[in-house]
């Protein structure tokens, strides 16, 4: 029996999926964040030379080993070396943790679409429902967002019960990821027509929305002002290198899968650099929707725009709502935002579920369709646990490790696998063969040593920073069971993944 | 705004746009030459 290997029906719609599993909520919450602490304008130098010495040779790292070997990660790696198949199913271990947690974040971005729906419904139709209910100052946001939707308990220990509305919004995202995987990557080269566009045209209004409030240019200014002292401390070029790599889905072993449904002569190395300049080009862009917004809420609050200034979910739940809440029209802009950051997270959270299902479809052939449902329901029954009272403790947890540890530990392996196992030379001839873009020597030089230092270097500092401070203060019990022993866990499970045997189909 | 941070913003633009132009314009290139070339 010979089962054919799944293409693409076009190049841009391969390269479409590629900017949407890369451009993500971090994007939004966190790009701009990152900049303003890290020297404001004058990060964008390390920003840029991390993203010429990581991002894209890493990019075409993925992109050229999937392309070469035409398999998901672990398939991938194995025909590397077979001893190196574990490293693949690491990378997809690591990114299914990551899609648990994801998902339960796109369930709260589904509840606040919902209230602000209900509120620009009921603005239309003049009933009392036209309030936003998250109130308009820090206080009951922060309420609204902590006590109504998470009922947030005091610490990771006490679980209390399910947040009903975030466990409704959780079904609605693995159905959403679900009906746009099960039938495999035709259909969503077809979704990411709208749903890459989609968010980047949202952020385009909310950044005029931004623009043309009083006090924007205000929160511009912390936004873009440089500060060059700052590329002294090498913390900041740290900061650079962490946001590059997070950013582009690196390590999760998506674009591998992504590129494997590529034909053979299709190009990689120029795909790799739209994909990335695209995931940066957002990034800059989502700054100004952000500061402009920031600098509009400090005024109001009457606060220098540093006191407003915040990154992750409190940024996008507690601290652009309450900006929102002071616009107006603010149940429209509320749907608009919140739309915004459920597109941008629905494509990054299937592209992991499709490198997972990718991976299990090349080694053992189980019915695309089951294997989809079976990996969504599991997906949501395990993520439960961040629709628990104590299910923000655990996300963040969960979350550090994995970023911090998790993804920089396989790209580590990546470059070590292509750089030593593999010879670069002939990967870079290979993709330089199918490529309008010939990239030089300086690639092997980057996967060789310089990404594998930064990495090391990057894994070195954050395991130093463990052992002097608990993370966040969390109890110890709670950093091992969700930090450091899903880690090994994890490590354990890939390997008895790639000693099992595939199923052999020709 | 001071004048160093529009430079950063013309900068960060310029790399940014100016990169992802240059590299869509080269795929579209190629991609009607082969088109033609096929026909």
């Amino acid at each position: 029996m010979e089962i054919k290997r799944e293409r693409w029906s076009s190049r841009p719609a391969f390269i479409m999926a590629a900017i949407g599993s890369a451009v993500g909520l971090g994007n939004l919450w966190r790009f701009p964040y990152v900049a303003y602490e890290n020297g404001g304008g004058a990060f964008l130098i390390p920003y840029f030379i991390a993203m010429l010495t990581a991002g894209i040779p890493m990019m075409i790292l993925e992109y050229g080993l999937g392309h070469i070997m035409q398999g998901s990660a672990p398939a991938a790696a194995s025909r590397v070396d077979r001893r190196l198949e574990w490293v693949g199913w690491w990378a997809l271990l690591v990114g299914t943790m990551i899609v648990l947690y994801y998902a339960a974040v796109m369930a709260w971005c589904w509840v606040y679409t919902w209230q602000s729906l209900k509120a620009l419904v009921g603005g239309i139709v003049g009933s009392a429902a036209s309030v936003i209910p998250w109130g308009d100052s820090p206080e009951t946001v922060s309420g609204f967002f902590f006590g109504k939707v998470l009922h947030l308990s005091s610490g990771p220990s006490e679980l209390g019960g399910l947040s009903w509305p975030v466990v409704i919004g959780l079904v609605l995202s693995w159905l959403a990821v679900f009906l746009i995987i099960h039938r495999g990557v035709k259909r969503v080269g077809r979704v990411v027509l709208i749903t890459v566009p989609l968010p980047i045209i949202l952020i385009i209004i909310l950044m005029i929305r931004g623009m043309t409030l009083p006090g924007s240019i205000e929160g511009l200014k912390y936004y873009l002002t440089p500060d060059f002292s700052k590329l002294k401390d090498p913390s900041v070029w740290l900061a650079a290198y962490s946001q590059i790599f997070f950013s582009l889905s690196l390590g999760f072993g998506i674009l591998i899968a992504y590129a494997s449904y590529l034909p053979k002569t299709t190009d990689v190395n120029n795909s790799a650099f739209i994909t990335v300049l695209a995931n940066c080009g957002t990034s800059f862009l989502a700054g100004f929707a952000v500061f402009s917004t920031l600098g509009y809420l400090a005024g109001a609050l009457n606060v220098p725009v540093s006191e407003v200034v915040k990154s992750g979910p409190t940024l996008a739940f507690v601290t652009y709502p309450t900006a929102i809440s002071k616009m107006p029209l603010p149940a429209l802009f509320g749907v608009i935002f919140f739309i915004t950051l459920l597109t941008l997270g629905i494509d990054s959270a299937f592209s992991i579920v499709e490198g997972v299902v990718g991976g299990i479809w090349d080694k053992w052939k189980i019915n695309r369709t089951k294997l989809t449902a079976g990996f969504c329901l599991i997906g949501l029954f395990v993520g439960l646990i961040y629709c628990t009272h104590a299910g923000l403790y655990w996300l963040d947890i969960v979350d550090h490790w994995m970023n911090n540890f998790g993804l920089a530990a396989v790209g580590l392996l990546e470059c070590i696998m292509i750089g030593y196992f593999a010879k670069p030379s002939e990967f870079r001839r290979y993709v330089n063969s199918v490529s309008e873009i010939r990239i030089g020597w300086w690639w092997d030089a980057m996967i060789r040593y310089v990404t594998p230092a930064i990495l090391l270097y990057s894994l070195f500092m954050g395991y130093v920073q463990e052992l002097r401070v608990p993370y966040e203060g969390y109890d110890g019990w709670a950093l091992k069971v969700g930090g450091w022993h899903l880690v090994i866990a994890l490590i354990i499970v890939a390997v008895l993944l790639s000693l099992s045997r595939g199923r052999e189909v020709e | 705004m001071e004048w160093s941070a529009w430079v950063m913003l013309v900068f960060g633009a310029v790399v940014l746009y100016g990169g992802l132009g240059i590299c869509l314009a080269i795929a579209i290139k190629k991609s009607r030459g082969n088109k033609a070339q096929t026909e």
